[in-house]
């Protein structure tokens, strides 16, 4: 017994010797960069990275944080849960990152978040849509993105007040994201008293949706909106205009990428197809020069790559404030102070979303890429 | 001399032929631009390899050997007191190993620890009845869910549910097991894969009771009345106010890790037992010979099912502890390619072999993330060892050794 | 039920388990010859669908744009290079493992599967990719109050298909080659004391396998316009399924199987649900299973003692 009492002793000195938070290094400021850096939807991932890289290097370049510099760490999770929270341990252990930006699917996001909330560290998804990121009282997670809820919202109005359609199909991809917006979109038919005609998922990975669309001519769909990425959008909506079906396809920004038009077959297939995404951040002005600097190292800096650099923006200016890299202490800045990024001074609410979302509806013209609908 | 030098030549030309489209001309939208390094230089690898391949067996051959020597199994230390150190310094070294690694580097043990775990399951399945199953992912998939729903519903905790989550697996095991007895080797692996298929997806799509994509939130293990978190539920004491330590999220991950090894240790126990009990011997037997067995009375029928059962609730084991570790599960971890990493494990570690099968478990997993740092050629990697490793030792790494009876007189 | 609807999704059923047969043949016939799976020939698939886009773009560098020559040239080199590939995986994964246990060469095709996703990932990106719309236009024809829509490309599968069924039959049963073959598949060792060269033949039996799923993924490109380095994993399952159901180790078999599975697939997601199509489809299998343990054509395995 007593060597039993001895050994717990010794037990418990090895666990206070041996578990210190992880060393610093006093040099720079590690910040992690999160998302799918392989996988399916690895053009998300290198959207997220040009971003917070370009960013990175225009704030080293003007002197660091503070006088400290930048260092970037990649954590690739392929957008799945279970890569995503490996990633997040080695962020947070092996290079003792001091704050994140990132996560791209909402399904490696989630999971991701409490590791990081644990760790104490401030993250910062610009891609994660889905209401559940925010709705788990984690208060040092933000994002810079709005909130498929309010996507669906805008999406639905749309379709009811804009293209008329009584007969809508909502379908969705199975996964955290795109059900999450399939969902909002129902709730907001349901809102102004419509049902939908069709709610199914189709399976990612599939090229063949035939047999979906001509269940949409089974049912007379007059719109069908679909919540999911472009790897599936882009099928289907050829195989829907290969059927002749004349209901457009609405969607959420999934398909935000060229790869959209490459998915669907060329311009004359993804034509005609609309979806919500915030306003355009190419057009914002103060962006103009970042946009300038990217479109000449050979990137367009569509979709996300905005959103991520203007993240990193935060993350400096948060640090740059608290004088320090405390989660909580940077969380409690954001909570209370608005700050100036590539796309316009951005502020948060008391659950990390955006004060103020800006969706608004963009179609595919035959030139491959997209306008705002007027 | 013609083999030496001119049959390299041509695996050169014909992996420059093979690699030129898709490695040299690479798409870029409906155009594509020409890199002509990467195939000649896959080309000259090629050259090289099959060089130095032939100059081994030049040089083995000239030396008398047979250059088959390396296919034999590793040999096993036959000592019995050395063997006896080594096992007891081994487990001390593993009781130890979570006050000396990191959070990143524990949860990776972890994992390979829940590997062990289904690589168990599986062996007696694939090694010992010999029969191939392609789902064994979905027994894991019953276990992790049957805690994780358990905890949303009926407000289990981890230790109700270890038991639980083996019995249901198991339950779901001998379902299986009833339809798939009259089918012989490849036609259930198919079923099994088809069977694992459908878990998967029914867990993907029942949003209403799995939660579906979303995945359900699982509770951290505990001890009755202790807890691991930073401040503990009322009625409950913190485990590191019990202590009179700082928080550390560590501790967790440890306790975790001590449980899931004595599990291990336990279940390893078991095995060991099982393969020298009348039921492991008659597993092997209908492996080897199913009409002789049956001929000699043998219930074909309750052995094969004892078998998946047995492999079942291991496999359920190893998901309950999945899910605890993880704190979150969702459909995306119970897919095909979990099942056929696992059945790798089992074939790489020697079929039936319980100390190859641990190696190779660890291999397995501690590889990928060793390799994490070449983010992009990970998995490359990872299949070129797969492969590598299968060729080098297609028997597995070490082979099974049968109980053997002595006579009285030695 | 509107008869036009019925059509349809019959159509759309037969093109998807054309396809599915098309790649199931690899399946079952290095089944059939050496009774094991290979579970690479979905990314052989995979890197022909690759291979098409690659030399439709260099046809169109080079200025050709005559459609029957375009498919043509690209459908025979398609060809050639991928079934070269089927050769390496050969070479690679199963003859050094030629007389091992059964195991093993399951998990170097698993393995080589691997390295051919992540080679492909690595070459090209992980991007999704397209090949250029080459035939537009289809078939209107009325049914009901309705229409049956068939593109030109969907037609150009079906008498693919078929084409290529009648001509791999005709070599299976008609030329020495094809003899080689069935009697390799029948007793391997007996063939060899005959003096077949079995290697060889093994190695044919794989060349012919990648070359059927080389026809199928020019055609899924040209059908559905993209394709990414995964969809080798779920199409090889749907085509082994396929090939299971139809009795693995038949020709026949494996088309049979390939179009029940579309059929049912088809039919399933159409008038129920989609959501639960795939489910719906294993579920077919084992049921078949159970009643029929070695498939629909398959020859009923007979155990000697």
């Amino acid at each position: 017994m007593n060597k039993m009492v001895q050994f717990g002793g010794v037990l418990i000195s090895m666990l206070r010797l041996l578990s210190p938070p992880p060393a610093v290094a006093e040099e720079g400021i590690p910040i992690g960069v999160a998302g799918p850096f392989t996988g399916a939807y690895a053009a998300f991932g290198e959207q997220l990275w040009r971003g917070a890289e370009q960013a990175a290097n225009d704030i080293n370049a003007a002197g660091g944080i503070n006088g400290k510099k930048i260092e970037l760490f990649k954590g690739d999770d392929a957008c799945e849960p279970k890569q995503a929270l490996a990633v997040a341990n080695q962020l947070v252990d092996r290079h003792g990152v001091r704050a994140v930006i990132g996560h791209f699917c909402s399904s490696s996001t989630i999971p991701a978040s409490e590791v990081y909330a644990e760790a104490g560290i401030l993250h910062i998804t610009p891609a994660s849509t889905n209401p559940m990121v925010t709705e788990r009282g984690i208060t040092t997670l933000f994002r810079t993105c709005g909130r498929d809820d309010q996507q669906g919202s805008t999406g639905a109005n749309f379709i009811v007040n804009t293209l008329k359609a009584n007969a809508i199909a909502v379908i969705h991809d199975k996964d955290t994201y795109g059900q999450g917006l399939a969902d909002a979109m129902r709730t907001q038919l349901q809102r102004l008293g419509k049902k939908e005609v069709l709610y199914e998922g189709l399976t990612r990975g599939e090229k063949d949706f035939n047999a979906l669309v001509t269940k949409f001519k089974s049912v007379n769909a007059e719109a069908v909106y679909f919540g999911g990425l472009h790897n599936e959008a882009g099928p289907l909506v050829r195989q829907m205009k290969e059927q002749g079906l004349k209901a457009p396809l609405v969607s959420g920004d999934g398909i935000v990428s060229e790869e959209f038009v490459i998915a669907a077959g060329g311009p004359a297939y993804a034509e005609g197809v609309y979806m919500t995404f915030g306003r355009d951040p190419r057009k914002i002005k103060e962006g103009q020069e970042v946009v300038d600097r990217l479109r000449k190292s050979g990137f367009e800096p569509e979709g996300y790559t905005l959103y991520s650099y203007a993240t990193m923006q935060i993350v400096a200016a948060a640090i740059a404030a608290t004088r320090g890299t405390d989660g909580a202490a940077l969380a409690k800045w954001l909570h209370t102070h608005d700050v100036p990024t590539v796309m316009g001074s951005k502020g948060w609410d008391e659950k990390g979303d955006l004060k103020t979302s800006d969706y608004v509806m963009y179609r595919w013209n035959n030139k491959g890429s997209y306008e705002e609908v007027p | 001399m013609r083999r030496l030098l001119l049959h390299p030549l041509v695996t050169a030309i014909l992996v420059l032929i093979l690699t030129a489209p898709i490695a040299g001309l690479v798409l870029d939208g409906y155009t594509f631009n020409l890199h002509w390094q990467p195939p000649l230089g896959l080309a000259l690898t090629a050259l090289i390899l099959h060089l130095v391949i032939n100059l081994v067996r030049a040089w083995r051959s000239a030396q008398g050997g047979a250059w088959s020597v390396t296919h034999g199994p590793i040999p096993v230390p036959s000592h019995p007191a050395l063997l006896r150190t080594f096992r007891i310094l081994l487990l001390l070294s593993c009781l130890v190993l979570p006050f000396l690694l990191n959070k990143y580097w524990l949860t990776v043990a972890i994992l390979a620890l829940i590997y062990v775990l289904l690589a168990l399951g599986l062996n007696i399945v694939v090694g010992l009845a010999g029969m191939l199953d392609l789902g064994f992912v979905a027994f894991y998939a019953v276990g992790a869910y049957g805690y994780a729903l358990g905890h949303e519903y009926l407000g289990l905790g981890f230790w109700s549910a270890l038991p639980l989550g083996a019995f249901l697996a198991a339950g779901f095991g001998v379902v299986l097991g009833f339809p798939v007895l009259r089918m012989h080797g490849d036609y259930l692996a198919i079923v099994t894969l088809g069977f694992g298929e459908i878990i998967r997806l029914v867990l993907n799509n029942w949003t209403e009771f799995t939660g579906g994509p979303n995945g359900v939130r699982v509770a951290f293990p505990s001890l009755p009345g202790l807890e691991f978190s930073r401040k503990a539920k009322e009625g409950n004491i913190a485990f590191h106010e019990w202590l009179g330590i700082d928080y550390s999220a560590n501790h967790r991950i440890m306790f975790m890790y001590l449980i899931l090894f004595l599990v291990v240790l336990l279940i390893m126990f078991l095995v060991t037992r099982l393969k020298k009990m009348p039921l492991g011997r008659s597993w092997e037997a209908l492996r080897e010979d199913e009409i002789a067995c049956r001929s000699l009375g043998i219930n074909h029928v309750t052995v094969k099912l004892s078998a998946f059962a047995m492999g079942a609730m291991i496999g359920g084991i190893g998901g309950v502890f999945f899910a605890a570790s993880q704190g979150f599960v969702n459909p995306t971890s119970f897919t095909f390619f979990e099942s056929a990493l696992i059945l790798a494990i089992v074939v790489l570690g020697g079929l039936g072999s319980i100390p190859g099968v641990i190696i190779a478990a660890i291999v397995l997993t501690v590889l990928p993330e060793l390799l994490r740092d070449f983010s992009d050629y990970r998995i490359l990697v990872f299949g070129l060892a797969m492969v590598g490793m299968m060729i080098w030792r297609p028997r597995g790494l070490v082979r099974a050794r049968r109980p053997v009876f002595q006579g009285r007189q030695g | 039920m509107e008869p036009s609807i019925l059509a349809q999704q019959a159509v759309n059923g037969l093109i998807l388990g054309a396809t599915y047969g098309l790649i199931a043949i690899g399946y079952t016939m290095v089944y059939g010859i050496i009774g094991m799976i290979n579970f690479a020939h979905g990314e052989i698939y995979m890197v022909s669908a690759y291979l098409t886009a690659i030399f439709l773009a260099v046809l169109h560098f080079f200025g050709i744009t005559s459609i029957p020559v375009v498919l043509i040239v690209v459908l025979v080199a398609t060809l050639c290079i991928t079934a070269l590939h089927g050769w390496f995986v050969e070479r690679i994964a199963y003859r050094p493992l030629r007389d091992s246990n059964r195991l093993a060469p399951l998990i170097t095709a698993i393995g080589l599967s691997l390295i051919l996703q992540n080679y492909v990932r690595l070459s090209q990106g992980a991007r999704s990719q397209g090949v250029p719309t080459l035939l537009t236009g289809s078939f209107v024809i009325p049914a009901g109050s309705g229409v049956i829509q068939i593109t030109h490309v969907q037609a150009l599968i079906i008498v693919v298909a078929i084409a290529s069924m009648a001509v791999l039959t005709f070599i299976m049963h008609r030329t020495s080659l094809g003899r080689a073959c069935r009697a390799t598949e029948q007793d391997r060792v007996m063939a060899s004391l005959l003096g077949i060269n079995t290697d060889y033949i093994i190695s044919v039996v794989f060349v012919i396998g990648a070359a059927m799923a080389a026809i199928a993924g020019v055609l899924v490109s040209l059908n559905y316009g993209s394709f990414d380095f995964h969809i080798g994993f779920i199409t090889g399952i749907k085509a082994f399924t396929a090939a299971v159901l139809g009795g693995i180790g038949s020709l026949p078999g494996a088309m049979l199987g390939g179009l029940i599975l579309g059929l049912s697939e088809s039919f399933f997601s159409g008038f129920v649900n989609t959501d639960y199509k795939d489910v719906f489809a294993f579920a077919l299998l084992v049921l078949v299973l159970i009643f029929r343990p070695s498939g629909l054509l398959g020859q009923p395995l007979v155990t000697k003692v």
